[in-house]
C-alpha cells in the first residue's frame, strides 16, 4: 500500500503543477476553452454525485446551472449587488431549487425522474425566455467583472486560477462525500433502495441530499460561467447542452467523480478539435457516446479496473482461491433474560393484507417476547414474507397493528424501524453489489442520520474520525464472521452461502433488538445450516430476539423456541416444535403441500 | 519524505515565481498583408438552428465566389472559413477567441442574436469588424463599434407592419397570436409596443407553446372576438398550423406577421386557399421582387439547386458590404475596417443600406401580401 499512496501523491503534485503552470503555454482562445472546460468539469461533478454516486436520474443539472447564471447576473445588474455577495445568493437559490426540483424524487424514479427533471429543465429556459426580469431571449448582458483585491478577473489567465482553485476545493469535497459515510449511503441506495431503507439509510432525506449536492454544484458552476461570460441567455442552458453534460458524465464513467471529469475535458476537447468539421462532429460525437455505452457502460473510469483484472487473469488464477471463509466467533453470552419473562417485543395484532383480489394475510396475529427464537414456517404461499413485509414496513397493511419494544409501529417506514432496532435480511439475497463486503457492513454499522451530514461542511475531521472508527468496528464484525478475507471483494463473487453470512452479518451490524431472517438456510449445505444454527443461537445469546422464516424443519426443530405456523394467510397452529408437529392440522396443511414435514420431524 | 524536500522546495519557488508573473503575454497576430484575406463565417452548422447556418453560408459563400471569380481583392483570394457555434453562445465566445488568435481580419454572422451578443465583447477587445443576421434590439444595446446588422432590427418589422395596417388602413381591431419561444417573444412584444404607441390595445392576445399542435383554445377565444385582422408570431410551421385551423373553425380575418409567413413552409403548410390575403413585413419579400433579386435568386439556384429566401439574401447582402468595405478601404483591419463598413453605401437586395453609429444600415421592410398562392408587394 505505501508504496502506491507515495506514486499517486507523487502523481497527484505533478497534476497540480502542471494545471497551475498550464496558462504560461496557451493562447487566449485555450485558456477561454480551458477557463469553459472547469465551468463544465464542476457542473459534471454534480451530476455525477447525483445520478452515478446516488442513482436519482436528474435531467435539470442544466436548469440548476442556469439559476446559478441568471441569479448572479440579476442580482449584479438589476440589483446592484457586488460579484461575491450576488454568488452566494445565487448558490444559495440554486440549492433551494435543488430541493423543490428533488420532491418528484420522492416518489417517482428511473425513467420518470427522468422525464420529470427533463420537464423542468424545460420549464427553466421557457420561463427565462418569456420573464422581464431575465431579459428574455436576449438575456442579461455585462454582468460586472468579479473583483478580487490585488487580482485582475477581467484577464482570464487570472480568472483561471479562481476557477481552478474552486474546481480543486470542489473535487476534493465531492470525493471526500463518496468515500465517506454519506456516500458509501448514497450508492448503497443506488444499487438497493429497498434494502439500503431496511439498513436505516433515511431514504427520501438521502434522495434530497443527492439533489442538493448536484444543484450546489450546478450554482457554483452557474457563477464561475456569469464571472466568465458575462452574458447568460436562455441557450446557453439548453436541453443540447443538458445533454452533452449527460454524455460527459456516462462517456467519463458516472461511478467516478474522477471519470466524469476526464468524461468533461475529453468530450469537450474533442468537440473543439472538431468545431470546423461540423459534420465529422456530429458523428463522431455520436458514435463515441454509443460506443462508450455498449462497450464500456462503466466509462472511462471503468477502464483501468478492467485491463488490471485482465491482466491479473491472465498472469495466473492460484490468487482468487486464496480467499477462504472463517470460521464465526460466537458472541460473549450475555444473556440473563429468561425465556417466558418480559412483555412482548414484537406484537401483531390482527394483520390483514389484500392484494386486490388476493388474501395474503388474513387476521394474522402473534406475539414474541424479548429474547425468543421464533420461528415461523408454513408452506409456499402461506403469506411468511408478506408477513416479515409488514412487519418491517415495506407493506401497508389493509387492518391491523403491528407493536415492537412498546410503541406502535404500523406503516411506518423501513428506515425509521431500522432505527427503532428492527433488522432484516432477505429471501434472495440483497446485497450491494457495486460495494464491497466491507463498505455493505460499513453501510449498516452507520446509524447517523442524513440530516446531520451538515457536518461535512464545518466538521469534515470529525466525519473522518467517526469513519476510521467505523472501520475499526467493520473489522471487528467481518473477523467474528470470518469474512475478513473476502472484506475487498464484491459480494457476486463469493460462495452463495458466503452470501448469505454476509447478509446475516450486515444485519446484526445494524446493532438490533429484533432481527427478521426470511430463509437464512436456502441453498445452504448441511454443515452450513448447522454452523447457522449456531451462529443464530450465539447472536441471540447477545439479547436479540430471533424470527425466522424457513423450510428446512431440522433447523427449526433444533433452533426454534416456539413455531407458528401459517397457512393460506392464516394461523393455523403454534406451540413448541413438538407440539407443533403433532397438531393435525399442519400435518394436514403440509400434506396438502409436501411430505416435507413428517419426514423431517421423525428423521 | 526526506527525500523529496528538493522537489517541495522547487515547488514552492515555481509558486513564488509564477506568483510574480502572470500569465497571458498573448502576440496579437495581426492580419498579413499577402496571402489570401480570412474571413471567418460563424453559424449554426448543427443542432436545431442548423437550417439557419446553412442558408447563411449558401448567401456568404455565394457572394464570397462571385468576388473571387473577378480576381478577389487588391488581388488576394478572399478565404470564408466555416465554424459551427451549434446555437450555443458559449461555444460562441470559445470561437470568438479562437478566430482572434487564428488572425482572421472579420466575420460573418451568426443568424442567433444571442450568441452575436455573448460574442461582441470578444470581438470589440480584438477588434474585429462583424457583420450578424441577428436582428434583436439587443445587439444595438451591446454598443459596439465593431458590430453590424445585414437588416433591419425586429421592432423594425413590426413597427412597418403597424403604420401599414393601422395607419394606412386603418383596422384597429386586431387580435394576437404569439409564442412563448424567442422569437415569437420578441414578436409579441415588439408587436404590443408598436400598437400602444398608436394607442390601440389588441382585443385578444393569446400565447401558445412552440411545440403545441392544437390551438383550437386560443383560437376559439380570438373568434369570439371577431377581429379584423389576426397578428400571428411563431416560426414557419407552427404558424401554418394556426392559420389552417383558424380556418376550420371558421375564422375569415387575415393574418398578419413578420417574414416565417411569407415562407413556402409556411404557405404548403396552412394550404395556398387559407393564407390568402396574408398581409407579410419583410425586408425581402420574394426572389422575383426586382432585377437584382432575380439575379441573385438564379446564382443561387446554378450554386445550389434550390430556391433562394431570406436568410440567405440577408447573409449575400452582408458579405458583399463587408467585401466592399475590404475594397475600398484597402484590406484595412479593426477600427479601420470597421469605419469603412460604416461609411459603406450599398444597394442591396433588401433595399439601400446605410450605416449609422447604432450597426444598423437599413430601416425600413417592405410590405407584402399573398395573392393567388404569390407574395407580392402591398398596393398601398
Amino acid at each position: 500500500m505505501r508504496p502506491r499512496v507515495r506514486l499517486s501523491l507523487g502523481f497527484l503534485f505533478l497534476l497540480a503543477a502542471g494545471l497551475w503552470f498550464l496558462p504560461y503555454g496557451l493562447s487566449s482562445y485555450a485558456i477561454h476553452v480551458a477557463n469553459v472546460i472547469i465551468v463544465f468539469a464542476v457542473l459534471a461533478v454534480g451530476l455525477g454525485l447525483c445520478m452515478g454516486v446516488g442513482g436519482q436520474v436528474n435531467l435539470a443539472q442544466v436548469a440548476f446551472f442556469g439559476v446559478g447564471a441568471y441569479a448572479t447576473a440579476i442580482l449584479t445588474t438589476h440589483a446592484g449587488l457586488g460579484f461575491w455577495l450576488s454568488a452566494a445568493i445565487a448558490v444559495a437559490a440554486t440549492a433551494a431549487t435543488g430541493l423543490l426540483v428533488a420532491t418528484p424524487a420522492l416518489r417517482v424514479q428511473s425513467h420518470y425522474l427522468g422525464i420529470v427533471t427533463l420537464g423542468l429543465a424545460l420549464a427553466f429556459t421557457n420561463w427565462v425566455t418569456n420573464a422581464q426580469i431575465a431579459g428574455g431571449a436576449e438575456g442579461i448582458s455585462n454582468i460586472p467583472v468579479p473583483t478580487l483585491p490585488g487580482v485582475d478577473l477581467s484577464s482570464e489567465y487570472l480568472y483561471y486560477y479562481l476557477e481552478l482553485i474552486i474546481f480543486a476545493l470542489a473535487l476534493a469535497f465531492g470525493l471526500f462525500v463518496v468515500r465517506t459515510a454519506l456516500g458509501r449511503r448514497m450508492r448503497a441506495m443506488r444499487d438497493d433502495a429497498l434494502a439500503a431503507g431496511a439498513l436505516g439509510a433515511d431514504v427520501p432525506v438521502l434522495r434530497m441530499t443527492a439533489f442538493l449536492l448536484a444543484s450546489v454544484y450546478g450554482g457554483i458552476g452557474g457563477v464561475l460561467y456569469a464571472g466568465l461570460i458575462r452574458y447568460v441567455a436562455p441557450e446557453s442552458f439548453s436541453i443540447a447542452n443538458m445533454f452533452l453534460l449527460l454524455a460527459m458524465v456516462i462517456i467519463g464513467g458516472r461511478q467516478s467523480l474522477v471519470g466524469c471529469v476526464a468524461g468533461a475535458v475529453g468530450l469537450y476537447l474533442v468537440r473543439e478539435l472538431l468545431v470546423d468539421h461540423p459534420t465529422f462532429a456530429q458523428m463522431g460525437y455520436g458514435s463515441v457516446v454509443v460506443l462508450v455505452v455498449v462497450f464500456a457502460p462503466t466509462g472511462l473510469a471503468g477502464l483501468p479496473p478492467r485491463i488490471r483484472q485482465a491482466i491479473a487473469r491472465r498472469r495466473g488464477r492460484g490468487r482468487e482461491t486464496a480467499a477462504q471463509l472463517a470460521e464465526f466467533r460466537p458472541y460473549p453470552d450475555l444473556s440473563e433474560i429468561s425465556l417466558e419473562g418480559g412483555d412482548p417485543l414484537l406484537s401483531i395484532d390482527g394483520i390483514t393484507k389484500q392484494f386486490r383480489g388476493l388474501k395474503a394475510l388474513d387476521d394474522v396475529s402473534l406475539s414474541v417476547p424479548a429474547g425468543q427464537i421464533r420461528g415461523i414456517v408454513g408452506p409456499n404461499g402461506s403469506g411468511k414474507t408478506t408477513l416479515f413485509n409488514v412487519v418491517s414496513g415495506l407493506y401497508r397493511p389493509t387492518a391491523g397493528r403491528v407493536r415492537f419494544a412498546g410503541a406502535d409501529v404500523t406503516s411506518r417506514p423501513p428506515y425509521r424501524l431500522s432505527r427503532a432496532g428492527m433488522s432484516r435480511t432477505f429471501q434472495n439475497l440483497r446485497l450491494f453489489g457495486d460495494l464491497t463486503v466491507r463498505e455493505n457492513i460499513l453501510v449498516a454499522l452507520d446509524r447517523s442520520r442524513t440530516l446531520s451530514s451538515w457536518r461535512y461542511l464545518i466538521a469534515p475531521l470529525a466525519i473522518v474520525r467517526r469513519d476510521r472508527d467505523l472501520r475499526r468496528r467493520a473489522d471487528e464484525v467481518l473477523d467474528r464472521y470470518g469474512l475478513t478475507a473476502f472484506a475487498a471483494l464484491p459480494p457476486e463473487s463469493l460462495p452463495y452461502g458466503t452470501q448469505r453470512r454476509v447478509e446475516i452479518a450486515r444485519a446484526v451490524a445494524c446493532r438490533p433488538t429484533l432481527l427478521l431472517l426470511d430463509e437464512p438456510a436456502a441453498g445452504l449445505n448441511g454443515d452450513e445450516v448447522r454452523k447457522l444454527g449456531e451462529m443464530v443461537r450465539s447472536i441471540r445469546d447477545t439479547g436479540v430476539t430471533v424470527v425466522l422464516i424457513e423450510h428446512n424443519m431440522g433447523l427449526v426443530m433444533n433452533l426454534c423456541e416456539r413455531i407458528t405456523v401459517l397457512a393460506g394467510g392464516k394461523v393455523i397452529a403454534e406451540g413448541t416444535p413438538a407440539a407443533v408437529a403433532a397438531t393435525p392440522a399442519v400435518i394436514e396443511a403440509y400434506l396438502g403441500d409436501s411430505m416435507d414435514l413428517p419426514s423431517e420431524v421423525t428423521s | 519524505m526526506a527525500r523529496n524536500r528538493p522537489l517541495y522546495a522547487l515547488a514552492v519557488l515555481a509558486l513564488v515565481l509564477a506568483g510574480c508573473s502572470a500569465p497571458g503575454s498573448d502576440k496579437k497576430s495581426s492580419g498579413s498583408t499577402t496571402g489570401p484575406i480570412k474571413i471567418a463565417l460563424v453559424d449554426a452548422q448543427s443542432g436545431q438552428l442548423s437550417s439557419l447556418g446553412a442558408w447563411e453560408l449558401k448567401g456568404a459563400k455565394l457572394a464570397v465566389s462571385e468576388w473571387n471569380a473577378q480576381g478577389g481583392i487588391n488581388g488576394r483570394q478572399i478565404q470564408l472559413d466555416v465554424f459551427d457555434d451549434q446555437g450555443d453562445p458559449t461555444t460562441g465566445t470559445n470561437l470568438a477567441r479562437k478566430i482572434q488568435s487564428e488572425g482572421y481580419l472579420a466575420m460573418i454572422g451568426t443568424a442567433e442574436s444571442a450568441v452575436t451578443i455573448a460574442m461582441a465583447p470578444t470581438l470589440k477587445t480584438a477588434q474585429i469588424p462583424n457583420i450578424t443576421s441577428g436582428q434583436s434590439p439587443g445587439l444595438v444595446a451591446v454598443g459596439s463599434e465593431f458590430l453590424f446588422l445585414n437588416g433591419p432590427t425586429s421592432t423594425t418589422y413590426d413597427e412597418t407592419l403597424a403604420k401599414y395596417v393601422v395607419d394606412q388602413q386603418g383596422i384597429k381591431n386586431i387580435a394576437m397570436i404569439t409564442n412563448n419561444g424567442s422569437y415569437g417573444k420578441g414578436e409579441h412584444d415588439a408587436f404590443t409596443k408598436a400598437l400602444a404607441k398608436r394607442s390601440v390595445t389588441p382585443v385578444a392576445d393569446q400565447v401558445v407553446t412552440t411545440d403545441q399542435k392544437d390551438f383550437s383554445a386560443a383560437l376559439t377565444a380570438i373568434r369570439q372576438k371577431s377581429p379584423k385582422l389576426i397578428f400571428l408570431g411563431a416560426e414557419e410551421v407552427e404558424s401554418g398550423l394556426i392559420v389552417k385551423q383558424a380556418r376550420d373553425l371558421g375564422i375569415t380575418a387575415p393574418f398578419a406577421g413578420g417574414a416565417p409567413q411569407g415562407t413556402p413552409v409556411f404557405l404548403n403548410t396552412a394550404g395556398a386557399q387559407n393564407v390568402e390575403g396574408t398581409i407579410v413585413s419583410s425586408p425581402y419579400l420574394s426572389n422575383d421582387i426586382s432585377p437584382a433579386s432575380k439575379k441573385f435568386a438564379d446564382a443561387y439556384k446554378a450554386a445550389y439547386g434550390e430556391d433562394a429566401e431570406l436568410h440567405g439574401a440577408k447573409a449575400y447582402d452582408g458579405a458583399q458590404i463587408m467585401l466592399t468595405a475590404l475594397k475600398n478601404s484597402n484590406v484595412a483591419t479593426g477600427k479601420a475596417l470597421a469605419d469603412a463598413i460604416r461609411a459603406t453605401k450599398y444597394q442591396g437586395l433588401l433595399g439601400d443600406f446605410a450605416y449609422d453609429n447604432t450597426g444598423v444600415g437599413i430601416f425600413a421592410t417592405s410590405i407584402g401580401k399573398i395573392s393567388n398562392g404569390k407574395l407580392v408587394a402591398a398596393t398601398s
